[in-house]
């Protein structure tokens, strides 16, 4: 729904400074801001106008400039339950322009709201191009969906009530010291995997090699709440789950099977981890140590520009998983 | 892959589910919209309860290896049946000579005297391998009765043998207990004989007044050198469900209507409509018991270890 009146548009300095205010934007240069600056439009609506709704196309992002955007959540029996609010500095939008699902809650204006828009066809432009502006994008945006996740993930953490811990089925003391190494898959079956299609040969390769192969039996915790990840995992056979736990209870927040990455989190943003990482079944990972993953996502060749995308597309799936609990909470109340 | 559907609750006119809703049940067959790598083309199968019928605790049946999308005495039956608890299933097998597509491999499946029905989605890998391993654990009289080549015959055979009495109606918890030890039998077999590839198992059972459904797999992520089933069994196979009041349609669309307390349940492998957002996802490596109460249904879930 971003095809509304445009009531602004303003002159170049004016929508640069705008620009300027958005935190995803924070410290990029005046040459980058003049590349996204063509891409960018002003919009301004009434309170309780509806951006968008859940199940919809996504036809854009957009940053909240001023006011703010109430997001909500349908359930089933006709009813709705909101989630968030969105106020200026956010980004909206931009999960169903990475992953190409469908929106997966309703964005409406709470007051007077502006926003500045930036179409599908020109997101996708943006960030398709091998170009510093699109890896630092990529990287903003990763940072942002990262934040959004730990936020989400702790108010489901408050819901449940009590403090962290509880019964992970076996304590990890040191990530990933006591994985047994073995030796790597054939590529033609990871070349199989959804989120290594897009990887040309050398670009896999680069990859492949950069970390180690390990084998975890069942019930093993990888990473435990709290604490800091050394490496990325990718998962190559079996599945791994992400649980949140509180004094007894339990709440599954993500499934990471063949082709999802985990624990890169703490690469990114230097937090610590927001779920206890267990093996639900045998795992073969591929371990990318901390300065394989600050290679590969960092960079800007084209191996970082294929890392990127599934990076950022593997936290849009993290996000979306994020908001099953959510729903099952809110529906059962 | 097949697509299931289960439902409990008010009386649903049967061709709303089958036909009506834009990403009816009989549109999956050939064009599923999630799993779209899979067409399910050998078969249908349906079982409903109407309390309105003779013997109302009898389920009604249809089953036909025919495409239900070119079936008139399907789609006229289904504008005059209004069951208050229904299982429905489109059959998908691998596109080999190999299968054989035939009634007595149809979903879902119900043995002569038995309260107990069941419908599948999924496969167990190397089925053939395992297959009378099982037979311990299932009862003479229950073995007696399997006529197909299918793997889901077998573990509805199995599934009903855990049963105190297999032809007997066990509530929703005694159904489910039933269901998670035949899922640990299958899951000691195949340590057993090595058999350690993803294997889906999702199950629909019902009484006609309990409903139990499983999200689960063996062995997920894991797959045999140069899989043909890879892209369709990389995902965790999917399972939603949606409840409130009654399933209506209104303004184009369908949804449950709201209701203090569920009275209505609809379990189904991808939602019933495009627009997805009046639907939950069944969390993996889990299992949704409902039954019906005087006030309507309870509705509980459960993890799935086994």
């Amino acid at each position: 729904m971003l095809d509304g009146p445009v009531a602004g548009t303003p002159d170049a300095a004016s929508l640069k400074r705008e620009l300027g205010r958005i935190p995803l934007l924070a410290g990029m240069s005046e040459a980058q801001l003049d590349e996204l600056e063509w891409a960018v439009r002003g919009r301004d609506m009434p309170a309780g106008e509806v951006l968008w709704r859940q199940g919809q196309e996504a036809e854009g992002m957009v940053f909240v400039s001023e006011g703010a955007v109430s997001l909500s959540m349908s359930l089933p029996g006709r009813r709705a339950v909101e989630v968030a609010t969105a106020r200026a500095g956010e980004v909206l939008g931009e999960v169903a322009l990475i992953d190409g699902g469908l929106r997966s809650l309703t964005a409406t204006a709470t007051g007077q709201t502006r926003l500045l828009t930036v179409s599908r066809s020109d997101f996708t432009a943006l960030v398709s191009r091998r170009h510093p502006t699109a890896f630092a994008l990529k990287r903003r945006l990763a940072e942002i969906a990262c934040a959004r996740i730990r936020r989400q993930i702790s108010a489901l953490g408050d819901a449940l009530g009590e403090e962290a811990g509880g019964g992970p089925r076996r304590e990890a003391p040191e990530p990933f010291a006591d994985l047994e190494d073995r030796r790597a898959p054939d590529s033609r079956y990871v070349r199989r995997l959804a989120n290594f299609r897009a990887f040309d040969s050398l670009a896999l390769w680069g990859i492949l090699t950069a970390g180690r192969y390990a084998f975890c039996p069942a019930g093993s915790t990888l990473i435990a709440e709290g604490t800091r990840s050394p490496a990325c995992c990718l998962v190559i056979n079996g599945a791994v789950e992400k649980v949140v736990v509180r004094g007894a209870r339990r709440i599954r927040v993500g499934l990471a099977g063949p082709g999802h990455a985990l624990a890169y989190e703490s690469l990114i943003d230097g937090g610590p981890s927001t779920t206890t990482a267990i093996t639900r079944e045998r795992a073969l990972l591929l371990l990318l140590p901390q300065a394989a993953f600050a290679r590969l996502f960092g960079d800007e060749t084209a191996g970082s520009h294929v890392f990127l995308d599934v990076i950022l597309r593997d936290l849009t799936a993290a996000l979306r998983q994020a908001t099953r609990p959510q729903a099952h909470l809110a529906a059962s109340r | 892959m097949c697509r299931v559907l289960a439902y409990l609750g008010e009386p649903l006119l049967l061709r709303h589910p089958l036909y009506d809703t834009d990403n009816s049940l009989v549109r999956q067959s050939y064009s599923p919209r999630m799993m779209s790598t899979f067409l399910n083309l050998a078969g249908f199968g349906v079982l409903g309860w109407d309390r309105r019928s003779v013997e109302p605790e009898t389920p009604f049946a249809y089953r036909v290896t025919t495409l239900p999308a070119f079936d008139p005495n399907l789609r006229e039956l289904a504008g005059k049946i209004t069951p208050s608890c229904m299982i429905a299933h489109v059959r998908g097998v691998t596109y080999s000579g190999h299968e054989v597509i035939a009634n007595t491999n149809l979903h879902p499946f119900r043995f002569r005297r038995a309260r107990v029905a069941l419908a599948h989605n999924g496969h167990l890998r190397e089925f053939r391998r395992m297959r009378y391993d099982l037979l311990p654990h299932i009862r003479p009289d229950v073995a007696q009765g399997i006529e197909g080549t299918t793997d889901s015959e077998w573990i509805y055979a199995l599934v009903i043998s855990q049963l105190d009495d297999p032809f007997g109606l066990p509530g929703a918890a005694e159904l489910a207990d039933a269901v998670a030890s035949a899922l640990r039998i299958v899951r000691e077999i195949r340590g057993r004989l090595g058999i350690d590839t993803s294997s889906p198992v999702n199950l629909f059972l019902t009484t006609g007044q309990a409903l139990v459904t499983t999200r689960f797999s063996f062995d997920y992520g894991w797959y045999p050198p140069g899989d043909t089933l890879l892209e369709t069994d990389l995902p965790y196979v999917s399972l939603w469900y949606t409840v409130g009041g009654a399933y209506e349609g209104a303004d184009g669309g369908w949804a449950m209507t709201p209701s203090e307390a569920p009275r209505s349940v609809l379990i189904a492998s991808e939602p019933l409509t495009v627009d997805t957002t009046s639907w939950l996802q069944v969390p993996e490596y889990s299992m949704l018991a409902a039954s019906l109460t005087d006030g309507g249904i309870d509705i509980e879930t459960r993890d799935l270890d086994a």
